[in-house]
């Protein structure tokens, strides 16, 4: 059995987790990184992706996975992840995210040239959003792990 | 004359009266909404200071600072105030406190002085005396929205980056306990690191994907923290103050009404004792 080290997880509105964990991997701006107990300090910013949490007294090969609108992970003694957004795999609203990226979809076709950059950039960001649930929803890239 | 001052005190009895009800009814309504304003407030505070804090410490803690952050990194002498009130009055010196608070602040500040109101009547007060009004938030202040606040601070952290303003001040109210409110101010751009004693003994941190990047992202991370916290928290204290202010007014016109009902039966007496006397006096002349 691995060490353990304790993760908060905070959104802007509510507490979202609180736990000691073996194993939590996050996709940062560089790519999918795992973190355990006892790795090198660091603030790196996130991106929209999976995460997956391994708690000590889960089966093995059992992760918590939940889908992540972008954030910052802060690893020192403890790990604290702000995400701006974050959902369980069990609370994504299929339906709602499938509504939602066709709307940016729409969108998108309507209004991709004659809109600010900005503006598309921000829709474009609202649909990875909606992929990445969806994705999680199904359980995540890796779902045969799970 | 006796019954034209009966008349004259009945009348402001009844009007007290109808105040009386009015206020004590306003109290009860704030004193709800105090709690459930303190309820949302009691819930985001513990979050939101939990993110501040971590930010705070990063700051304190880390030497990879972009210098534009940091105190003297900004030269330009334009100051941004973030004034938060409420959007009704009626509730004591609470919005007069904040004004006046941050207007002290400003006739410090030789510079540009550019104002972000939120909650209309700081609004009202800034834009009739001409200052600068920049970007303005007077929904209710109960519903703000994190993402809310970040369009908010979007344009103010816009202008801070051009150099426009070399710094932002946020004047609001902080919440002590229902009886007792306090004006803060506070800067929030730029930071002044060099206050804290415990820069220098850090760890190595890793950075990704580069120090100036995951500052970039945080700083105007904490500006909207620091002010959704703000406004939160400034919702609760108009509430608290209302219910005081409600209170005193409902404790003043019930003392009135003592006093004029005294007053009332005193002058009922003067007149009946002036009709005997009258009476008496008639039956003496006859006998």
């Amino acid at each position: 059995m691995a060490n353990t080290v304790k993760l908060e997880i905070v959104t802007p509105e509510k507490h979202f987790y609180r736990g000691e964990v073996e194993l939590v991997i996050a996709r940062t701006l560089n790519g999918d990184e795992g973190f355990m107990a006892g790795h090198t300090w660091g603030c790196k910013l996130l991106d929209i992706g999976e995460l997956w949490i391994r708690e000590p007294e889960a089966e093995a090969n059992t992760y918590k996975l939940a889908a992540v609108g972008g954030g910052f992970i802060d690893i020192k003694e403890s790990i604290i992840i702000f995400a701006d957004s974050i959902e369980w795999k069990k609370d994504i609203d299929v339906d709602r995210a499938n509504r939602e990226k066709e709307a940016a979809e729409d969108w998108l076709r309507k209004n991709e040239e004659s809109a600010p950059e900005y503006e598309v950039k921000r829709v474009r960001n609202e649909m990875k959003k909606c992929e990445m649930r969806l994705q999680v929803a199904e359980g995540g890239r890796m779902a045969a792990k799970h | 004359m006796a019954a034209e001052s009966m008349q004259d005190i009945k009348r402001r009895i009844k009007s007290i009266t109808s105040t009386e009800h009015i206020t004590s009814a306003m109290k009860l309504v704030s004193a709800g909404k105090l709690r459930k304003a303190r309820a949302i407030f009691e819930k985001t505070n513990e979050n939101s200071h939990y993110i501040t804090h971590a930010i705070e410490d990063l700051f304190t803690n880390s030497k990879e600072i972009p210098e534009k952050y940091l105190e003297g990194g900004n030269d330009a002498d334009g100051v941004c105030y973030i004034v938060i009130t409420s959007n009704k009055g009626l509730c004591g010196g609470f919005n007069s406190n904040v004004i006046k608070e941050a207007e002290a602040h400003i006739r410090m500040n030789s510079g540009r002085t550019v104002i972000v109101p939120i909650g209309s009547r700081g609004r009202d007060y800034f834009a009739k005396r001409g200052y600068e009004i920049y970007n303005e938030y007077t929904a209710p202040p109960e519903e703000i929205t994190s993402h809310e606040a970040r369009e908010l601070c979007a344009p103010i952290l816009d202008m801070y980056e051009k150099g426009e303003i070399g710094s932002v001040v946020l004047v609001s109210t902080s919440f002590v306990s229902a009886m007792e409110q306090r004006v803060i101010v506070k800067k929030m751009l730029p930071f002044d690191v060099e206050s804290n004693p415990e820069v220098g003994t850090s760890k190595f941190v890793e950075y990704e994907p580069s120090p100036e990047a995951v500052f970039n992202y945080l700083v105007p991370k904490y500006v909207e923290m620091v002010t959704y916290a703000a406004v939160v928290e400034s919702a609760t204290c108009e509430h608290a103050a209302r219910r005081t202010a409600m209170e005193n007014a409902t404790d003043n016109a019930r003392e009135m009404l003592a006093d004029l009902s005294l007053f009332y039966n005193r002058a009922r007496q003067a007149a009946i004792t002036d009709e005997i006397i009258e009476i008496v006096a008639g039956s003496e002349a006859q006998g």
